[in-house]
């Protein structure tokens, strides 16, 4: 039952690069995480659809359960679609104490996203409602000496301020256009 | 034939055999260790850290129910030390969701409760984070309610290892952690779930419940359950 529904719901071209995907990494420990960041990474919204995780739970006899429990573990997996761009504020607390806050502050407020949540003062992952700009923030990058860290679009940017961050984020907009 | 060992529990020589369980040994020779995630017959966690014993040459805490014995062990199942720290991971518990006995199915039948009484723990020393929790009362016949969970995770493993069909699991990380049905739908969409209830009755708190039962009125029965997971074949 459940494999017709995750059929009529995945396109050809995602189930045969799932399929790909499944007998590539076959009887390797830990299979399902490569084969789920390979997925994520070739989806054009770069995320995980629950057809897709369905179609690789039914493919590999994974419960669904444990799909979710993985998929939910490990920050490096989203299950909403995500912007075109991705915009990395370090929250570690060499970057907090160099105004990390002030930067996902102001930026949340350029984008238009809603103010911080209760629960999401750890880890945090948004997307503007146009599908553009994802915010996220991660625990630290590493490179504390160059607090505070932003990273846009895989490219780390340190010694961050609102002016600097504000320039990149038009410079992302502009290239768009 | 497997080898035959010998450990001193309390001081008291003890013979058993190779690949038991401190805890099993334990058991076997009469000895009360506090356990709340450990159920007879289904595979082992160690994640309540109840059962915590003192083993002399380690330097650390073990949890009895996954440490293997060994031949010349000798290990203390009751101490000062061992009662502070179980009182501590049952304080934890408590001030992690709401648990509020006094409006609970399983009032008076709940073994987080009895083990608390048990363990002599009179409050607790945390503050309470009051999470906001969601309760699933989707399911035609029984009831999830998250407040009342402490992710023993006994439910995933009767729901695998006894009933086969692994309707359950943990969910995100950390505090953030709960118990999901499938792909985090509701429990009452669930294609997996047989509606067989043994999550229901192995559950040590009020967090599974059978629907229709009021305060205290909740009595679980796990002996089945646990004499069902006896026959299979091993471990998981």
């Amino acid at each position: 039952m459940a494999t017709t529904a995750a059929l009529n719901a995945l396109s050809l071209d995602e189930q045969s690069f799932a399929d790909r995907m499944i007998a590539a990494y076959a009887g390797t420990p830990g299979a399902l995480l490569s084969i789920l960041e390979r997925i994520q990474e070739h989806h054009p919204h770069k995320y995980l659809p629950p057809e897709v995780l369905e179609y690789v739970g039914d493919r590999m006899d994974i419960p669904l359960a444990q799909i979710y429990g993985v998929v939910t573990f490990y920050a490096l997996f989203n299950l909403e679609p995500q912007g075109e761009h991705t915009i990395c504020i370090c929250r570690g607390t060499a970057c907090h104490t160099r105004g990390s806050r002030n930067l996902l502050q102001r930026l949340r407020l350029e984008l238009g996203l809603p103010e911080e949540s209760e629960e999401g003062a750890d880890k945090l992952c948004v997307t503007t409602p146009d599908g553009q700009y994802s915010l996220r923030t991660v625990a630290c990058f590493g490179q504390c000496a160059l607090a505070p860290v932003v990273e846009v679009d895989h490219a780390i940017f340190g010694h961050v301020n609102e002016q600097a961050l504000r320039r990149e984020v038009e410079h992302l907009a502009g290239r768009k256009a | 034939m497997a080898d035959k060992i010998s450990v001193r529990i309390d001081g008291e020589y003890v013979a058993a055999q190779q690949g038991q369980t401190i805890l099993e040994v334990a058991r076997a020779g009469g000895k009360f260790i506090p356990t709340l995630c450990w159920l007879e017959n289904l595979s082992p966690v160690g994640g309540c850290r109840l059962c915590i014993v003192e083993v002399s040459g380690v330097g650390r805490l073990l949890p009895a129910c996954t440490t293997p014995a060994q031949d010349g062990m000798s290990v203390t199942t009751n101490s000062e030390k061992l009662t502070q720290y179980r009182r501590m991971a049952l304080e934890f518990l408590f001030s992690e969701r709401n648990h509020q006995c006094a409006v609970c199915v399983s009032n008076n039948h709940c073994e987080l409760q009895s083990m608390a009484q048990r363990l002599g723990v009179t409050n607790v020393r945390y503050p309470y984070s009051f999470p906001k929790m969601r309760v699933d009362a989707s399911h035609e016949r029984y009831v999830l309610d998250h407040n009342r969970c402490i992710l023993c995770t006994r439910c995933v493993r009767v729901c695998a290892e006894v009933e086969g069909a692994r309707v359950w699991d943990v969910s995100g990380r950390g505090i953030h952690s709960l118990i999901v049905s499938d792909m985090n739908r509701p429990w009452g969409d669930s294609k997996t779930c047989t509606s067989c209830g043994k999550c229901v009755e192995v559950c040590p708190t009020g967090a599974l419940a059978e629907k229709g039962f009021g305060v205290e009125e909740m009595v679980k029965r796990d002996r089945k359950v646990r004499r069902l997971a006896g026959r299979r074949g091993g471990h998981v």
